[in-house]
């Protein structure tokens, strides 16, 4: 069929799809649909569904935060079943290393890497992995992140999103901005964004008399300080742009919506425990209580949106909006209907995490092969002809690391029957926090894309961890393979480091690399090196 | 005949103003006079019977270093005859009356040190004192100066690490003695004559013979010295140091237990050294307080009394053989220098608000039935 | 920000398979060890440029070096000594600087409005007071953006400082991780730069072949701009290794090494001069410590006495390789310190009226602009900001501060658009 005639299809398909509103098509079909209509000659020009082996290695990094174990990933490729990618993906989503993943992913998202001074950082990774692993709904967590003032112990690593802030006002502002609506509205504490037109000076103090009134109780340096509130503290602003300086001033609002009806009261009656000195003021009425829902409402478009563009991207390597925290009418998503699809869906699933991205990770558009097929000459940024490379996080490096080179392995023997996820992460802990210490970006600084800094490369080249990893001991991949023939030793060592079978060419080089070799297992520690520290390994492909 | 001091019963019996922090203090030999040196590079003489504030004007840096030579006090009738006689003059014109010259003060050469290395020969007890003579003694800092008990010799020391003996009769260079590895904060002479005393920054106090320059020893006063490793300095040093009238003890007063040297976090201390044996203790105050100590003396009744300031101005009494403060007075500014008055009943204070403070440590007057 | 927009669709991103290629002929120019000779280096200083900034961490006291008041109640102890130029005092404390001063420029004017160290430092090192929206790159990043080269061999900007006196720093901002800071703690070399020990040459070069091999294949197969990074990362660590002799100071003629003195910043100032001429652009050598709140007079006497002989030894060296016609040095800190002596001998922070010493590349030497009154509370005449000297430092190496960077497509001005250069100490 003519190229032209297939893209005409596909869109009557498309237009048949959404004119009978035949929602019986899952939302991964949809997705495809969409990503399809998105470039002409899509069918043509995309590369092809990814092979078993990127697959696998894909979904275990993404849904486990590790790699596949050499074992696993054969039993995959060996797999001969029609629907063993989705087997997998339901396995893995059940599998405790699910939870962990998001459970890393978020804490990144929501806190930047700041100190733990006021929760500590194994409350709240319990609170995380439990709010994953339960599949909490998505709008139900963020309201509890915005509602705990701290004082219930149970309840309170969910309040490490202020807490960890110092509830400093603008800090949190430009967070909540950030995380929950896509907007970076920093620029707009000043004045109206220069170049972004949606983002108002207004937009952002209305958020900010959320919070304005809120402050640390007994002060900001006690580690187990709580949130208390005011019941007095309005919110006014001048642009340092107006000559005029004129005085705005706003009640508490979500950007672009109206100021919440508050209650007014009495003289006297404004608090329910008035302040005084060492007691910790209750106000009649919260200006903060009312910031979850308010974030939450399905009146606050921004929050759906947002939400399954961040998922989006996490899976895709790319926002449908690009940055994700810059989400306005002059940075439009490059598909737009796709959005919206996904943004209506996810708010109708009841904010369904593990439902999105199960759907999301079922589409041809995320299980694209990444390798750039000959014929494609240009490769459009947002196009999704090919799947994005997704730099390994600090976590999944680190894991993926000790999972290569027989170190988690090792681990679980010597736990043995104790082997408990929890006692594995113990063991591996070193390991992880090596990695984290090279390779995480710096308290209150984004995390987003690859870096390269000469710290990094050491510490991969000449440093002491990963040398421990690589290097031949009793029972670690070096060692296993020193053991085995030439030919079985690099199919081994291909499928353990980089999740596939070794090509003819590869195998000859394994075998030249250890011929000359004094010692096999320092030769095939050296292999598992090369292997690791190849930009085949360093992304998530 | 000693007279008994209280030192619980402290008390400021004089007041001296001056308009810029003061650096050092000394009554003289006679203790007709307190000198006090000040941030505007002046020594100020206070006359304590008449009240008289006259200026040392010649040194072009800050003194610290002032000490004397002349014959010891003989007689103190004197103030007693002055203070009678202005009680009856002031009955008989009023208090508004024109103050009373005092009597004429015993000769005395003051010799001066300052921070550009010089040091000054002065007539301490003219009227309008000059300088009479200016010695480049030192590279950088003279940090002391002191006299030998025989009246003869100068010794002085400083930044250039080096203690050197000067003829006090003309300021002819006599000896340098080397050894020091590290900034000479105090030099003292031995009350019996012919041994000398020095102290730098590192903590190490050496014990010179006067005539042949040998040292003969090293005594450790290492506790005075830090490294401080979050400023990459050194603080230490002994801020003042002094033997006892018998010469059995040498006092090196400073600083110790130093958290944070570029914030003054530490606590003031002497290191009291058996002379004779070596051995040495730290005398501390009873309370915590956080500064240095930049004065210190034997007073005869038996106290070590060491004066210092940091979070705001103290003195110190300690007794016998406890090395916590028997007693400890507030005083209004951080103490930058201690003097024991010759006669044994009053000390004084250079304050850095500029206030030289004389206190009286006589027993109070029991109080009238 | 999206990943990796500074080398995406940039000739810097296009250039630089090509200067890697290339970096192993410029190596070649440099001598076996990669290292350069004195004659090399006069070669080098023809064409490149590059910066020292010698930090002194703290609050240096303006009083007690570049702007002394001896004789008055703020002046302290010290007296002012006359220097190789007529008409121009200095503190005591620095008398072999006294004889650099034909080559010194002083600003004595500064008013950089904040006394405090984390903002005063931002302030001294971006030019600019703190924004809300933006961070600003520090004047490393900058240098090492506008005067590298691709493919140099080593990396543009590196901070030398003592174990203990600093950290990590978020320095280049939007302009990439590349202009960051490389940390080089207690003048030892980068963490790691050695081969581990039981891993041979030959096994190293032989692991490595078999990286860039799968690299390069995986490389060519995804045509992803961070893959080229990340390869390219290797070869720059690699780069670095074969000049690992460049921290090793008893390289050095052991006379040199005593005229720096054998303490830490002697030490650090001598790496700093070896790193330069081994092609790092920036180099900031920072002096712990001058924050002297208490006995500010003895610990000056000590941290001046550090600092004055090797910094004399330093222009003098840079003037013998001919480097110092192309290298800018500047003597920075984050503020001054009081005219007020307070009750503890010392001096405390001080924003208003402080001075900043430069030398080296553009800068009229024996210069002085600024003045501040009998008592060095204020700026009588010709006050300056931060941003005043940011774009003196570019037009002293010949850049244009009034053009933009272009993170993301925003424009954003390299030097404070409300400042403009200090002409007076410009050449």
């Amino acid at each position: 069929m003519p190229a032209r005639c297939r893209a005409v299809a596909s869109v009557v398909v498309v237009l048949a799809l959404s004119a009978g509103g035949f929602a019986a098509e899952p939302l991964h079909a949809r997705i495809d649909a969409l990503i399809a209509a998105g470039h002409p000659n899509y069918a043509k020009e995309a590369a092809p569904v990814a092979g078993d082996a990127e697959f696998v290695r894909r979904i275990y990094l993404d849904l486990a935060g590790t790699i596949p174990s050499a074992a696993e990933a054969r039993a995959f490729l060996d797999d001969t079943s029609p629907g063993k990618r989705a087997t997998l993906i339901d396995a893995l989503l059940a599998a405790p290393g699910y939870a962990r993943r998001m459970a890393q992913v978020f804490d990144v998202v929501l806190m930047e890497r700041r100190p733990d001074a006021k929760v500590p950082r194994a409350a709240w990774d319990d609170y995380l992995r439990t709010t994953f692993a339960k599949n909490t709904p998505y709008d139900v967590f963020v309201r509890e992140l915005l509602s705990a003032d701290g004082t219930d112990p149970k309840t309170r690593p969910a309040a490490k999103f202020f807490l960890d802030r110092n509830l400093e006002p603008n800090l949190v502002t430009r967070d909540l901005g950030r995380v929950f609506l896509g907007r970076n509205l920093t620029c707009a504490q000043c004045h109206d964004h220069p170049h972004v037109g949606d983002y108002k000076q207004a937009d952002y103090y209305g958020l900010l008399a959320f919070v304005n009134r809120s402050f640390l109780f007994p002060n900001a340096t006690a580690a187990t300080a709580v949130i208390a509130e005011k019941a007095d503290g309005d919110v006014t602003f001048v642009s340092v742009f107006d000559k005029t300086k004129a005085v705005g001033a706003t009640g508490p609002r979500m950007p672009g919506a109206k100021p919440l009806d508050e209650p007014k009261f009495d003289k006297g009656k404004e608090y329910t425990t008035a302040p005084a000195k060492d007691v910790k003021p209750v106000p009649a009425y919260s200006r903060r209580a009312r910031l979850a829902a308010a974030v939450t409402s399905p009146d606050n478009p921004a929050f759906a949106r947002t939400a399954a563009n961040r998922l989006w991207a996490q899976l895709l390597g790319r926002g449908l909006v690009n940055p994700v925290e810059n989400d306005h009418p002059g940075n439009p998503p490059s598909h737009p209907e796709l959005l919206d699809l996904l943004t209506k869906e996810f708010a109708a699933s009841q904010y369904d995490v593990k439902w999105l991205v199960r759907e999301i990770v079922l589409s041809r558009t995320y299980q694209r092969a990444s390798e750039v097929p000959a014929a494609l000459a240009d490769v459009p940024a947002d196009r999704y002809l090919v799947a994005n490379l997704k730099p390994l996080s600090p976590e999944q490096f680190a894991y993926a690391a000790a999972e290569a080179t027989g170190e988690t392995g090792l681990a679980r023997t010597a736990l043995a029957a104790k082997a408990t996820d929890a006692a594995l992460d113990a063991k591996l802990a070193p390991v992880v926090a090596a990695f984290r210490g090279v390779f995480a970006g710096r308290p209150g600084e984004p995390e987003d894309g690859l870096t390269t800094t000469l710290d990094q490369t050491l510490f991969l080249k000449n440093g002491g961890v990963v040398r421990a990893l690589t290097v031949a001991k009793a029972g670690n991949l070096a060692d296993r393979l020193a053991k085995l023939p030439d030919d079985a030793a690099a199919d081994a060592l291909f499928l353990a480091v980089l999740t596939r079978p070794a090509t003819a060419d590869e195998k000859a080089d394994v075998a030249a690399a250890v011929k000359g070799a004094a010692t096999r297992p320092a030769a095939f520690g050296e292999l598992v090196w090369a292997l690791m520290a190849s930009g085949e390994f360093r992304f998530n492909h | 005949m000693l007279p008994t001091i209280d030192p619980t019963a402290a008390r400021v019996e004089r007041e001296f103003k001056h308009a810029s922090p003061l650096v050092g203090c000394r009554f003289d030999l006679h203790g007709r006079f307190l000198f006090a040196s000040a941030q505007d590079n002046t020594i100020q003489r206070f006359d304590l019977l008449t009240g008289a504030k006259t200026a040392l004007v010649g040194h072009n840096s800050w003194v610290r270093g002032l000490a004397f030579v002349g014959t010891p006090a003989n007689g103190t009738g004197e103030a007693a005859a002055y203070a009678g006689r202005v009680t009856a003059l002031h009955a008989a014109a009023g208090f508004a009356a024109v103050t009373l010259p005092g009597p004429k003060p015993q000769p005395f050469t003051l010799v001066s040190a300052d921070y550009h290395g010089n040091l000054i020969w002065w007539q301490g007890d003219a009227a309008d004192p000059k300088p009479l003579r200016t010695v480049k003694a030192h590279d950088g800092w003279v940090r002391a100066v002191a006299v030998s008990p025989d009246g003869r010799t100068v010794a002085s020391c400083g930044n250039d690490r080096l203690v050197k003996l000067w003829a006090a009769a003309d300021g002819k260079p006599v000896r340098t003695l080397e050894g020091h590895a590290a900034h000479v904060y105090n030099v003292a002479f031995h009350p019996a004559g012919g041994r000398l005393a020095s102290a730098d920054l590192k903590g190490v106090v050496k014990d010179w013979d006067v005539k042949t320059g040998a040292c003969g020893r090293d005594l450790d006063a290492k506790v005075l010295t830090k490294y401080d490793p979050t400023f990459m300095a050194d603080i230490g040093g002994a801020r003042a140091m002094g033997f006892s009238g018998d010469g059995a003890k040498l006092a090196c007063a400073g600083i110790v237990n130093v958290s944070n040297a570029f914030a003054g976090v530490g606590n003031p201390a002497v290191v009291l050294f058996d002379w004779a044996a070596g051995t040495s203790k730290v005398l501390k105050p009873k309370d915590a307080f956080q500064g240095t100590a930049w004065g210190v003396g034997f007073h005869p009744a038996g106290f070590v009394v060491a004066a210092g300031g940091g979070s705001g101005g103290r003195v110190w009494f300690w007794t016998g053989d406890d090395a916590a403060s028997a007693h400890a007075v507030t005083v209004p500014a951080n103490a930058r220098d201690l003097t024991l008055h010759p006669d044994g009943t009053r000390l004084a204070v250079a304050g850095a608000n500029g206030s030289a403070l004389v206190y009286t440590l006589t027993p109070a007057a029991p109080a009238k039935k | 920000m999206p990943a990796c927009s500074y080398a995406c669709h940039s000739a810097n991103h296009r250039a630089s398979r090509r200067a890697f290629l290339g970096a192993a002929g410029a190596a070649a120019v440099l001598g076996p060890a990669g290292f350069a000779s004195p004659a090399a280096a006069r070669e080098l200083a023809k064409t490149q440029k590059r910066v020292l900034v010698i930090f002194l961490a703290g609050g240096v006291s303006q009083l007690e070096t570049w702007d002394p008041k001896p004789g008055t109640d703020t002046g302290g102890p010290f007296a002012a000594i006359p220097t190789a130029v007529p008409g121009t005092r200095i503190g005591e404390l620095l008398p072999h600087t006294a004889k650099q001063m034909k080559r010194i420029a002083l600003v004595r004017g500064l008013n950089s409005v904040s006394p405090d160290h984390g903002i005063g430092e931002k302030i001294m090192l971006t030019g600019r007071k703190p924004e809300a929206g933006v961070e600003y790159p520090h004047i490393g990043a900058v240098s090492a953006k506008l005067l590298g080269a691709d493919g140099q061999a080593m990396p543009g900007h590196v901070h030398v400082f003592p174990a203990g006196a600093g950290g990590r720093s978020q320095d280049a901002t939007f302009l990439g991780p590349k202009f960051a800071s490389v940390p080089v703690v207690g003048g030892k070399p980068p963490a790691d730069l050695f081969r581990p020990a039981g891993l041979t040459d030959e096994a190293d070069r032989q692991r490595d072949d078999l990286r860039q091999k799968l690299s390069d294949k995986f490389a060519k197969s995804r045509r992803s701009a961070a893959t080229e990074a990340y390869t390219e990362s290797f070869a720059q660590a690699e780069r670095v290794f074969r000049k690992a002799d460049v921290f090793d100071i008893s390289k050095e003629d052991p006379k040199t090494v005593a005229r720096y003195g054998t303490h830490d910043f002697g030490r650090h100032l001598l790496l700093g001069r070896r790193l330069l001429e081994s092609g790092v652009t920036y180099v900031k050598v920072s002096h712990s410590n001058y924050d002297t709140h208490h006995e500010n007079f003895d610990f000056h006497i000590e941290q001046l006495g550090e600092f004055d002989r090797p910094f004399a030894a330093l222009l003098d060296d840079l003037a013998d390789r001919g480097m110092l016609d192309s290298t800018l040095v500047v003597v920075m800190s984050e503020m001054g310190r009081t005219p007020k002596i307070n009750d503890r001998y010392g001096r405390d922070h001080w924003s208003a009226a402080w001075s900043v010493a430069l030398a080296g590349c553009g800068i009229k030497g024996g210069a002085v602009v600024g003045k501040t009154n009998a008592g060095g509370t204020a700026v009588t005449d010709r006050e300056v900001g931060s941003g005043h000297l940011f774009h003196t430092y570019l037009r002293a190496l010949g850049l244009n501060p009034t053009k933009n960077f272009y993170p993301n497509e925003r424009p954003i001005p390299i030097a404070d658009p409300k400042a403009d250069a200090i002409t007076e100490i410009l050449l």
